[in-house]
């Protein structure tokens, strides 16, 4: 008897909507914040250190990197637009746009799914869809909200699908996530010249991202096993997201 | 059983499986072994509570609720009712209790995660594998302090 009223329990949740179940998540992520936030510096404070201190670390140079690849990509498209309206006065990319930072409570990443919760929601003027920013690069968008909490869907996650291009070229393709911490990008034929280190951009949207943000790098490109036209690409965050304590949600025109 | 103790503990293996391990790329789960041991050093009644407690808690800790309560309960409960018949006292039968579980219970989470409409991940078979040798190789070994903090008596043979 009591197996059946736990098993009717369990299938109430499962067939529950999300919006309703997910509150025990962010409930969890709520309570436990502190000792939570405490197990990830330890497992990151674990990870192998920079040995010397008069260089720029890691972190700090992929993000002035990110950063430099957006501004490249963000005049490009000044460029574009200048040479499609000259004469007339344009806003700048990102201009409208407010960031709205935001700490990450609880990373999940590898295995079947790769999210992340922030202490940031819906009455921080969190909405669905928003992308997420991490060292100046793109990492997520926004798939889950409660009243102060949010869940990110990294690109890297198998549900993940964001229109990207690839620097360069005139490629657009919708990229999706692996599962682990890569993304892959399907259907480019192999006439196209891909180098493993050339950069992703997700594309602008309209009313989320006005102009393109680095997103990856391509970590591989070989022929696909199945089809041997088409490039089999691989790509890997522009960032360390699992290293990120904060992230910023971007708002356009709040 | 020691509800209370076993709150706290199940509280603490949450909370380490969702904090520090979540960095791991491959990592034993904490919460598969929990379910194994009770299954194996509770009686039948207590055995399908926790099983369920378990998997809601491992659900919670995940990104979709569901799947693992039904997944764990399930298992857990047979396990249970397996361990009338069959004892699973030595760590290399325990060892298999988990990797076994391990492996059932991760495809039937699979299946429901799906039956949701959610994705799954294309290196499932790799994930299920590994997650479930994993456990089994560490899993016996922390039977020991989960009984200790239990106050449960591993050495006492008894079929409930």
């Amino acid at each position: 008897m009591l197996f059946t009223w736990f098993m009717l329990a369990g299938f109430i949740f499962l067939f529950a909507p999300q919006n309703i179940t997910n509150r025990f998540q962010f409930a969890f992520a709520r309570i436990f914040r502190w000792p939570l936030s405490i197990g990830r510096s330890i497992s990151l404070s674990a990870r192998v250190r920079q040995p010397f201190t008069d260089v720029v670390p890691r972190r700090e140079y992929n993000k002035l990197q990110n950063h430099l690849a957006n501004v490249i990509e963000q005049l490009n498209l000044e460029h574009k637009k200048v040479e499609k309206l000259s004469g007339l006065r344009i806003r700048l990319p990102l201009e409208g746009a407010r960031l709205v930072p935001a700490d990450v409570v609880r990373v999940s990443i590898g295995g079947l799914q790769s999210r992340l919760i922030i202490n940031r929601g819906r009455s921080d003027g969190l909405a669905e869809g928003q992308f997420v920013v991490g060292d100046n690069s793109i990492i997520g968008t926004i798939c889950d909200l409660a009243y102060r909490q949010a869940q990110i869907k990294l690109f890297t996650d198998p549900a993940s699908r964001i229109e990207v291009k690839i620097a360069g070229s005139n490629i657009y393709r919708l990229m999706h996530g692996d599962g682990g911490n890569s993304a892959k990008i399907p259907m480019v034929s192999a006439e196209n010249k891909i180098n493993v280190g050339d950069k992703v951009f997700a594309r602008e949207k309209p009313g989320l991202l006005d102009a393109p943000m680095i997103i990856g790098k391509v970590a591989q490109c070989k022929e696909d096993d199945e089809k041997p036209l088409l490039w089999d690409i691989t790509v890997r965050p522009a960032c360390d997201i699992e290293g990120l304590r904060d992230v910023a949600v971007i708002i356009m025109n709040p | 059983m020691r509800w209370f103790r076993f709150a706290v503990l199940l509280s603490l293996v949450a909370v380490l499986q969702a904090g520090v391990l979540a960095h791991w790329n491959i990592k034993p789960d904490l919460l598969l072994i929990l379910l194994v041991f009770f299954a194996v050093y509770s009686n039948t009644s207590e055995a399908v509570i926790t099983s369920f407690t378990i998997g809601f808690a491992a659900d919670i800790i995940g990104f979709a609720m569901g799947p693992q309560i039904i997944s764990f309960g399930l298992f857990g409960t047979l396990l249970a009712y397996l361990h009338r018949v069959i004892a699973i006292r030595r760590m290399p039968y325990q060892a298999a209790a988990i990797f076994i579980t391990g492996l059932l219970a991760g495809a039937l989470v699979h299946f429901l995660t799906f039956l949701k409409g959610q994705p799954t991940a294309p290196n499932l078979y790799i994930v299920l594998l590994a997650t479930s040798l994993y456990s089994a190789i560490v899993g016996p070994f922390l039977f020991l302090p989960s009984a200790w903090w239990m106050r449960i008596k591993t050495d006492r043979f008894s079929r409930h």
